[in-house]
């Protein structure tokens, strides 16, 4: 007997985890809207681009995340790296929060989204209606930071985020809201790790990034194993605002991301500059939207997966040119390295260009490692598997190499300990 | 067999084939310490084949047997034979973009060795040995072979033979697409390694090269096969007449 299971989704204690959580009036409406949107829950159709690698009923939460279980605290943490600020999210709530003399000095904030004055900017760039993770986040988000630079501030050091899936069989469901604004300039990387076999995240990170700022954002994913989740990261860029998004993913079992922007003001740029690296039999499912809805707006990217064993990588890439949005550049480019015979990768490219004074290209390339590569470097005493991993760090690190130099050496570090762990 | 007249490399009834086509067709080479052996052959002679298969290009069945300081190699992987001390200067030296000279030479000379080469010393002798071959300090800051001229790439070979001081070194059309005062940088390195106890098979088209870098035998290599051994002069005589009288007498007595 095998019944199609009817998926479903249970919230139940939406309103205890806002009251619990000290939300105000916006939130918890927001978070009811949300809810109705998924009554009767329809999932998304797979025909759709975005869709067709990854079988959405395999990301829902097997959970109720708005259960009022005690969540566990993790263990000992310290931020060690210099930082403007550090956070922890873990087990549904801020755990940790340290600024810097300089930041505090400057006025940046970061504090409890859930409380924060700036709640009402939640769903800015990530609205519940964007999809139906989208609308289970905002209606069952539990732990969220918001961060402020404010106008004309630059930091030195960056901001750093740590937001940790929970134990098997728990979902957690983060969110974070970062206001840049006007002329700002600074650096945030936004890390999710941790989780046990079994465990599911449901993320959400809006950024807006007002008049002139900089912004170099990162999202960093390694979860352990056997972790699967989604997470959703949309940028609002103002005219002249220049801001970097830097995507990094190696851990967990199944993992969609769905990371764009949306370039509003005339000079607006986004580049996203990325690598994936899996194993075993992960599955990576990434999407990226780079939207330009005003004029001379420049868009560029950069993704790299390399693929080992039974990995699979699915990449769909949007560029939308607006109708009135001239004299845009948009560029793409998505290469991606199989290790072994049983590693695939899809790559598809989407272009929506509705105005024809723009220049546009866009690359995608699937391969397997070179074998010349391979005796090339064995013929200089180098054994197999030396060879694949500097092979493969070689083609990660060019595109690394475009990132700023923190971002740079962090994410090296974190590419050589994946290479490490094959 | 004594120390002395054991071959420091050999090979013996080696055969290589592509597939069901056979390429090179039943070689024999013994190659004492302290000798440089060229091998001139015409184009398509199959010459890079009998190298590349030698290193053990696993594209290449090789039948017979290949001998370093003694001791078989034959069934070796390219990287234990490079660790024994086998070296190869590729005809087309392959790119690694995102991999730097100096990150791949650092990987490769521990290798070599066996143990870890402290930064400092490392780059001290990697410096040096640039400038013996006239290479810009950046050059290692360079991703291997990536956008390289054909120059630059067999000045990285010949740094490399340097660097990784093998025991034994077929080089592979070192001297092509040079210009005479690239010729001559490369021919220094070449000789510098031979000075220091590398022992040399030239493998090459033109024997341009050879006015810089002795032989002390060259053989003449034609469709697969050594048709012909003899001293430096053999070289000049090729130079003068060609191969074609050498092609001719390898179709008649080759019956
Ligand atoms: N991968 C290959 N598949 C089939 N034939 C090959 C391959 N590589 C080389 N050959 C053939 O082998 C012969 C010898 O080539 P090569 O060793 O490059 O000669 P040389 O170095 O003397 O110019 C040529 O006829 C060439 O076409
Ligand atoms: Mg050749």
């Amino acid at each position: 007997m095998s019944a199609e299971a009817i998926p479903r989704v249970q919230l139940d204690h939406i309103a205890q985890l806002s009251q619990a959580a000290g939300e105000g009036e916006f939130l918890r409406r927001m978070r009811e809207e949300a809810r109705a949107l998924l009554d009767p829950l329809v999932l998304p159709d797979r025909a759709r681009h975005l869709w067709r690698y990854t079988n959405p009923a395999q990301l829902l939460p097997a959970h109720d995340p708005t259960e009022p279980l005690p969540l566990p605290l993790p263990g000992e943490w310290r931020q060690e790296d210099p930082a403007a600020a550090a956070v922890l999210v873990a087990g549904g709530a801020i755990r940790l929060v340290e600024l810097s003399e300089e930041a505090r000095r400057a006025g940046v904030v970061v504090e409890d989204l859930h409380r924060s004055q700036a709640a009402e900017l939640v769903g800015s760039t990530v609205p519940a209606r964007h999809g139906l993770f989208e609308a289970i986040n905002a209606a069952a988000w539990r732990g969220g930071v918001l961060v402020r630079v404010p106008r004309g501030v630059e930091l030195e050091e960056p901001i750093r985020l740590r937001l940790l899936a929970g134990p098997g069989g728990r979902v957690a469901v983060p969110r974070v809201l970062v206001l840049a604004e006007a002329g700002s300039s600074f650096e945030i990387l936004e890390g999710h790790l941790g989780g046990e076999s079994g465990a599911q995240v449901v993320g959400v990170s809006e950024l807006l990034v007002e008049e002139n700022a900089r912004v170099r954002h990162a999202l960093i994913q390694r979860w352990e194993e056997g972790v699967s989740g989604h997470l959703t990261t949309r940028a609002r860029v103002a005219s002249g605002a220049r801001l970097q998004l830097a995507l990094a993913s190696f851990g967990g079992a199944l993992y969609k991301a769905d990371v764009g922007a949306e370039l509003v003001g005339e000079g607006a740029e986004v580049a996203t500059f990325g690598v994936a690296m899996g194993g075993d039999r992960q599955r990576f499912d990434h999407h990226t939207e780079h939207h330009h809805l005003a004029g001379k707006t420049n868009s560029n990217l950069d993704f790299k997966v390399a693929l080992a064993d039974t990995a699979r990588s699915a990449y769909t890439g949007l560029i939308r040119i607006a109708a009135d949005a001239p004299e845009c550049e948009a560029y793409q480019e998505n290469r991606n390295l199989l290790l072994s015979r049983g590693a695939r990768a899809e790559s598809i490219p989407e272009l929506e260009i509705a105005n024809q004074n723009v220049r546009c290209s866009h690359g995608a390339t699937v391969a397997p490692i070179d074998p010349e590569q391979l005796f090339y470097l064995a013929s200089r005493g180098l054994p197999r598997s030396q060879a694949l991993r500097l092979i493969v760090y070689g083609f990660l690190d060019q595109t690394l190499a475009r990132l700023p130099e923190s971002t740079r050496q962090r994410l090296e570090a974190l590419v050589a300990a994946r290479l490490h762990a094959e | 067999m004594s120390e002395e007249n054991r071959p420091l490399f050999s090979c013996s009834g080696v055969h290589v084939f592509i597939g069901e086509k056979e390429i090179v067709k039943g070689v024999d080479l013994a190659i004492p310490h302290g000798e440089i052996h060229a091998i001139m052959g015409p184009n398509g002679s199959g010459k890079s084949t009998l190298v590349a298969a030698l290193m053990g290009h696993p594209a290449y069945t090789l039948e017979g047997r290949v001998f370093l300081e003694g001791e078989e190699i034959t069934a070796l992987s390219p990287d234990e034979k490079a660790r024994k001390g086998l070296f190869l200067a590729f005809q087309y030296p392959v790119a690694v973009p995102g991999v730097t000279v100096a990150s791949f030479l650092r990987a490769a000379v521990t290798a070599r060795r066996g143990e870890e080469v402290s930064v400092r010393e490392f780059r001290k002798q990697l410096l040096t040995r640039m400038e013996e071959l006239e290479m810009d300090a950046a050059f290692a800051s360079r991703y291997l072979n990536d956008g390289f001229s054909g120059g630059e790439k067999k000045r990285l070979e010949v740094l490399q033979l340097r660097m990784l001081e093998p025991r034994f070194a077929l080089l592979d059309e070192t001297d092509s697409g040079l210009d005479i005062d690239a010729l001559k940088v490369v021919a220094k390195g070449i000789n510098a390694a031979a000075a220091n106890g590398t022992g040399i098979l030239l493998v090459t088209h033109y024997q341009r090269l050879l006015n810089y870098v002795k032989p002390d035998v060259v053989h003449v290599f034609i469709d697969g096969r050594i048709a012909h051994s003899g001293g430096a002069e053999l070289a000049l005589t090729l130079e003068e007449r060609g191969y074609d009288w050498l092609e001719q007498q390898a179709a008649m007595g080759g019956a």
